[in-house]
């Protein structure tokens, strides 16, 4: 794993032992498709972060802010220090995200709730089409997130409103399997009108290359993302009690030190 | 009602280039023509009120100002944390028109009926809930609340105030006739039978079409003995927490005309439900002997 992904998954332990709170195994198996979003994929940066033009990144599976907070703050959105009092009562900055807490933008959405986000990044694609901006709009979906029907009105709006410059990117983190059978989802997804990819979630490079190939062709865009839910430590992918838990002073050592050896 | 504010909704997208309008299949036949002509703006958008909520609060902010219309049980209910996170908590500005108020579909059964929407919309912080009681009110009342940037709710009711229609202000309660022994609130299509009620009587009568925000003022400031009558075309006591705030510190008497808090299991006319329920002139006059004696 490249030296700048174990940065950012220590960073989001460093915030998770800060906060007391948040899910680490969902957050570890989307770093890298953020990563790349933000560093190679988005026309976005801080400076344009209230640009009318921007791309835009929503964050549908809400268990991933700490993997977002991570990589704004390597891109210069947040520095470290404003997460030290992360969770507490005034803060701004917590597992869930607020967008009316950041008048300087960063924060898209209020991530915390399923199926909230594919729907509203489906009206923002529309509103950049009716407008004639050149935005694209990214949403990170959860695999089991797909359970939720407002996922799927979503998808029915934007193949039939032609959006092909939405797409979700679903952490198939493998989580809906213990929950229900999905099925095909490349099937479904394509019988609803989209374009869909398939492709390592953890492989940065074969992410880009997905994103940057996309057709202007009325369809919009899914990526079934294949992901391990903890990767980069081994605790993490190992023991299902992280999937919410925070680590301690003590956890959080060991589990950095697993990340290095990762 | 509801001819009006689609003969609006048509200008609106007409004139305004960044306005959008949902219709959940029904209204089509007025506004043919915008939905042929600016189909990227005006649509028959679908029948799935949940994620059509979430969508709108994307286009509002990705800039737009989006109208849905639809029936109210489904626009209020069936959408609830939508209304919560997607629109109120984010702070979005759509706009969101329902027909059906309370009883208006009395043959289509508890389905149809919403009396529970004014107490639901009132638990939301920030949700605007507007209920004009004539075409015009309507008018005045969307043309001053559509682009505030906050989600507004408009009830449209088939069963409009026939004798009266007054000047509404937005967030603002309307002193139609002045008394001193006890105020009357009139809350959207009531206000004709509460006026014709209270003709010979020496009372207030203020009239409601914006339910949230409460205008808290304007009945703290009338309202000098504490005696009131609370007439609203929905479930029963949704106001009284705003009149007990406006009146906090002071004795206050209440008494009520509205929907009983029960499941309506019943069909017939609309005629039939309000005389079922007690939601008439002939109760706001007893009401009101009691609240006077």
């Amino acid at each position: 794993m490249k030296e700048k992904l174990k940065q950012l998954r220590k960073r989001c332990l460093r915030l998770s032992y800060i906060c007391q709170d948040g899910n680490l195994q969902s957050a570890f198996s989307c770093m890298e498709i953020i990563w790349c979003l933000y560093d190679g994929v988005m026309n976005w940066s801080p400076e344009q972060a209230l640009d009318k033009n921007r791309d835009y990144f929503i964050v549908s599976k809400g268990q991933a802010t700490l993997a977002l907070y991570a990589v704004l703050i390597e891109k210069g959105m947040f520095s470290e220090t404003d997460f030290d009092g992360m969770g507490s009562f005034q803060s701004r900055y917590c597992i869930q995200t607020d967008p009316t807490k950041f008048p300087e933008g960063g924060i898209e959405n209020a991530a915390g709730s399923l199926g909230h986000g594919l729907p509203i990044a489906a009206g923002l694609a529309m509103a950049a089409k009716i407008k004639k901006r050149p935005s694209m709009v990214y949403v990170l979906a959860g695999d089991g997130e797909f359970c939720e029907g407002t996922m799927w009105e979503a998808c029915l709006f934007a193949a039939g409103k032609k959006l092909d410059n939405l797409c979700v990117i679903i952490d198939d983190n493998h989580s809906v399997e213990a929950m229900i059978d999905m099925g095909d989802m490349r099937r479904k997804l394509e019988s609803f009108g989209f374009d869909v990819f398939e492709a390592e979630g953890h492989q940065e490079e074969k992410l880009k290359e997905v994103f940057l190939n996309f057709a202007a062709n009325g369809r919009p865009k899914a990526v079934i993302a294949d992901t391990i839910r903890g990767y980069g430590s081994r605790t993490l992918t190992k023991e299902e009690i992280w999937f919410h838990k925070a680590p301690n002073a003590q956890e959080l050592s060991m589990l950095c030190r697993e990340v290095d050896e990762f | 009602m509801r001819r009006a504010f689609l003969n609006r909704v048509d200008r609106m997208i007409r004139e305004e280039e960044d306005t959008v309008f949902f219709t959940v299949d029904i209204g089509m036949w007025t506004i043919r023509d915008i939905l042929s002509v600016y189909p990227e703006r005006a649509m028959n958008v679908g029948i799935y009120e949940d994620g059509m909520f979430g969508i709108a609060a994307g286009l509002a902010a990705g800039g737009m100002v989006p109208t849905i219309f639809g029936i109210q049980p489904y626009l209020i209910e069936r959408t609830l944390e939508q209304i919560k996170l997607d629109f109120a908590y984010q702070r979005l500005g759509v706009n969101v028109v329902g027909t059906g108020a309370a009883v208006d579909y009395p043959k289509y059964g508890y389905s149809h009926y919403c009396a529970e929407d004014a107490g639901i919309l009132k638990m939301i912080p920030e949700a605007e809930l507007i209920t004009p009681g004539t075409a015009k009110e309507f008018l005045r009342l969307y043309d001053q609340a559509y682009r505030d940037g906050r989600p507004s709710f408009f009830r449209v009711s088939d069963h409009p105030n026939k004798n009266h229609d007054i000047e509404v202000e937005f967030g603002k309660a309307s002193i139609v006739q002045k008394g001193a022994k006890a105020t009357v609130i009139a809350v959207s299509v009531l206000l004709d039978d509460v006026l014709e009620a209270c003709e010979e009587e020496d009372v207030t009568v203020l009239y409601y079409t914006t339910l949230a925000p409460f205008d808290r003022d304007t009945l703290r400031e009338v309202c000098g003995n504490g005696k009131m009558l609370v007439c609203e075309p929905h479930f029963s006591g949704v106001l009284d927490y705003d009149i007990l705030q406006a009146m906090e510190g002071r004795n206050v008497q209440i008494r009520h005309v509205g929907f009983p808090r029960e499941i309506f299991r019943n069909y017939g006319s609309y005629e039939d439900k309000l005389r079922h329920y007690h939601v008439n002139q002939e109760k706001i006059r007893e009401e009101l002997q009691q609240l006077l004696e």
